[in-house]
């Protein structure tokens, strides 16, 4: 574990701990620094709210808005929201987990209506919650005048480019700057294994790094059977944590027992490779020094990890690093760590002067961290009914989110085991549960062929939520499951999920084999209780179920013995236009139902009904993603 | 060099360094930076303008490529205050999330229905295949553009 990883596993257990405790968002401040504030009353009838959430094209900013106009009585254009800038709002957690609807907005909620002097009013009297207003940022976003992190100029800034090697991981053995520094205005900064450059325009600093002359030690990277292997043989068994979001230990029953007395029994393993976030955005950073303390403009999902890992790599208390965030374009989880915001900030310190630094496509691909690949091993037992009755579940290095099964299985182990993964990896949309969800939703289908009944039956017969039956009768209702058998290169398939308490179907109808495996209709249906802003929630669906067609099908980062090898983007296939399908979306709005996340679950659900439709077609049933090979 | 065109509009001289990209004329030289690099080869298309009505990818463009010609950005689209049908239908349909893809996909989509004023769906999906949208607003988009056709030419 790096230091890094150490500082966010730390920031993600207090982020957890501050929801469980107080109820309230709100952190302690830094010491000599003011408390934060929620919302102040402005001129002219305005109100100025704050928070340290941010907006990524997620829809935070109209959500948050919402409720804060909802609870003060006023239209939404009253408000006037600031996100994520460090020295102005509270600590509202990272923006990461879908936890926006089901946590910050009952808590702003509370804020909003103690500030105002009534109740939180009740979802039955929602006049702006529940509506489908339109992103806030939507005017900007058609005109160009949005600003990202890389359109943002400051007064004398200069611009960095950091000197890498070819190598995934090298030691730099010597260098010569000289025909660099013959450039106009260019510094170089060097600082052991860190070497990069500052130039008065971002033309010449390109040109300045491709001039430095650098001699790398390359560190051997290890074949990804080879990771997968040590997956296996080198991780560590988890144990039962009660206080965590997401706890690495489910456990119901004895599994043991429970395999050993099964009727029958299923073992399969399953692997997902590494991919990449590939965020349209390429990351950038302006980093400006001043007596000692360090402003940050950055485009990051968690604004005070990012301010907490400057503080911890510069030696500074907290209270001289302000981390200002603009808009990401597009961040799934991939932004969420300081990475080129510490390299601007030493390139800024070195040469004394505000300092950009943007990244280029092929670093976003190769220096930005990985979704870490996952090894999932399942073993499980039907009873004499053929119900499910037994279920040992071990995720080996991806991580613990979504493990626990939708369905009721008596004996039950489900186990998140850490690994020492050699390269970059963090978060990503929904993480693990991803991959656990191919797993178990083709794990299931499995099953359901094995004892000759129908995936859905099947499904149906082991699940107890009312609510995920409901969803799925709906989406095979919608879908027309059962009508047609497959054949003829068609394949038929679903999975569903309950994850981040949303309860989600869906069903495809594929043609191809394996090779040429494609989408060729969709029906999803999701309940996410309270649907906040419906049309949003219904883009977030549409998205992530789109996006999750690139994980399902084709990505993959390919390695060799030091380098990563993909690094562009015409050497990565991610959906387009014409690979995606009649695609149609259903939200059931249960107005009383607590509000659950919704930017990430729906990301769970392509692989495996793709998997399953390729087994009805071909009745070869894969193991691996992506399905393409 | 000296670059000599018009940008939106307007007759514009720049003084750029040799090997400059159009994209990088565009955003740091004259400053209009609704244009995006997305990935430096053409294969993202948040980078695309419109180089004499034409849709180009202006990060695989060298500067030298707009001399003399008329570029138009996703600043120059609205006319006296009033969006472009195809910005007005985007903001209809919430054809985005991050906002990221927009400009260059809403240049295009002008280009698009400049060459075909009443594109079916398979032709505004063959049309913007070189358009990238990470946030999977596909099915927005292109409904957005068959509503701006609608709008045109109705």
């Amino acid at each position: 574990m790096t230091d890094a990883d150490r500082l966010l596993a730390e920031y993600k257990r207090r982020d957890f701990l501050k929801l469980l405790g107080s109820g309230s968002l709100l952190t302690l401040p830094l010491p000599g620094a003011a408390a934060p504030v929620r919302l102040r009353q402005a001129a002219g009838g305005f109100y100025e709210a704050f928070t340290g959430k941010i907006e990524m094209g997620q829809g935070a900013r109209t959500l948050l808005t919402q409720a804060i106009a909802e609870e003060l009585h006023v239209p939404v254009e009253r408000i006037r929201l600031t996100m994520a800038d460090t020295d102005l709002v509270p600590d509202d957690g990272g923006t990461w987990a879908s936890l926006t609807s089901p946590e910050t907005v009952p808590a702003v909620r509370r804020d909003t209506a103690a500030f105002a002097g009534h109740a939180v009013t009740p979802p039955q009297d929602w006049k702006i919650l529940g509506q489908s207003v339109k992103p806030l940022h939507g005017p900007d976003a058609v005109t160009g005048a949005l600003r990202y992190c890389a359109d943002v100029r400051t007064d004398s800034m200069r611009h960095g480019c950091v000197v890498r090697p070819d190598a995934y991981r090298a030691r730099l053995e010597s260098f010569d700057d000289e025909a660099a520094r013959a450039l106009p205005g260019v510094q170089v900064v060097h600082d052991g294994d860190f070497l990069g450059v500052v130039a008065p325009d971002a033309h010449t600093a390109r040109q300045a790094a491709a001039l430095v002359k650098a001699q790398w030690q390359p560190q051997p990277l290890p074949s990804l059977a080879e990771i997968k292997e040590s997956f296996r043989t080198r991780s560590v068994a988890p144990v039962e944590v009660k206080e965590t979001r997401y706890p690495p230990l489910i456990r119901q029953g004895d599994v043991e027992a429970g395999l050993a007395r099964a009727d029958r029994k299923l073992q399969r393993s399953y692997w997902l490779p590494p991919i990449a976030h590939v965020p349209l955005e390429p990351r950038a950073a302006i980093a400006e020094w001043h007596d000692g303390a360090v402003t940050v403009h950055c485009g990051k999902q968690a604004p005070f990890l990012v301010r907490a890992e400057l503080a911890k790599a510069f030696g500074v208390p907290e209270s001289k690093v302000r981390i200002v965030v603009t808009m990401p374009g597009g961040a799934f989880g991939g932004k969420q760590r300081g990475e080129c915001e510490v390299e601007a900030a030493r390139l800024a310190k070195a040469a004394q002067a505000p300092v950009r630094l943007a990244w280029t496509r092929e670093e976003e691909f190769w220096v930005a961290y990985t979704r870490p690949a996952a090894l999932i091993e399942v073993e499980s037992g039907v009873d004499a009914a053929g119900r499910l009755s037994a279920w040992r579940f071990r995720n080996y290095n991806a991580g613990a989110p979504g493990l626990r099964p939708p369905y009721a299985i008596a004996d039950m182990s489900n186990e998140f085991w850490r690994a020492e993964a050699p390269l970059r990896q963090g978060s990503y949309r929904a993480l693990a549960a991803t991959g656990n969800n191919f797993a178990r939703e083709a794990h299931v289908d499995e099953w359901a062929h094995a004892l000759g009944k129908d995936p859905l039956d099947f499904r149906l017969a082991n699940i107890e939520d009312e609510r995920l039956k409901t969803v799925l009768h709906k989406a095979a209702e919608l879908f027309g499951w059962g009508r047609r058998k497959p054949g003829n290169g068609r394949g038929f398939g679903l999975a569903c999920n309950l994850e981040k308490a949303a309860r989600l179907a869906l069903f495809v109808e594929t043609e191809g084999d394996a090779a040429h495996l494609r989408a060729v209709r969709l029906v999803a249906v999701g309940d996410f209780g309270a649907a906040l802003n419906p049309d949003n929630l219904k883009n977030q669906m549409q998205g992530a179920i789109i996006q999750g067609l690139g994980g399902a099908l084709w990505e993959q980062l390919r390695f060799d013995a030091t380098r990563q090898l993909t690094r562009r983007l015409s050497q990565y296939r991610v959906p387009r236009f014409q690979d995606v399908p009649d695609l149609r979306v259903e939200i059931l709005d249960h107005r009383s139902i607590p509000a659950a996340g919704a930017g990430e679950s729906s990301i769970t659900l392509p692989a495996p009904a793709l998997a399953n439709a390729l087994f009805a077609a071909t009745g070869v049933r894969p193991y691996a993603l992506p399905l393409t090979g | 060099m000296d670059l000599h065109f018009h940008l939106n509009g307007v007759e514009r001289r720049l003084a750029l360094p040799d090997g400059l990209t159009l994209l990088d004329a565009i955003r740091d030289y004259a400053g209009l930076t609704g244009t995006k690099y997305g990935c430096g080869e053409g294969q993202c298309g948040a980078c695309t303008v419109l180089l004499d009505g034409r849709a180009v990818k202006s990060c695989v463009l060298p500067a030298s490529a707009a001399q003399g010609k008329a570029v138009t950005t996703i600043e120059g689209l609205a006319r006296n205050g009033q969006l472009h049908p195809v910005q007005r239908a985007f903001l209809d349909h919430s054809a985005f999330q991050c906002g990221f893809c927009t400009p260059g996909m809403i240049t295009g989509a002008v280009a698009l229905l400049a060459r075909n004023a009443k594109p079916t769906e398979a032709q505004i999906r063959a049309g913007l295949q070189g358009h990238l949208c990470r946030c999977g607003t596909y099915p927005r988009i292109v409904a957005a553009v068959r509503a701006a056709s609608q709008v045109r030419h109705d």
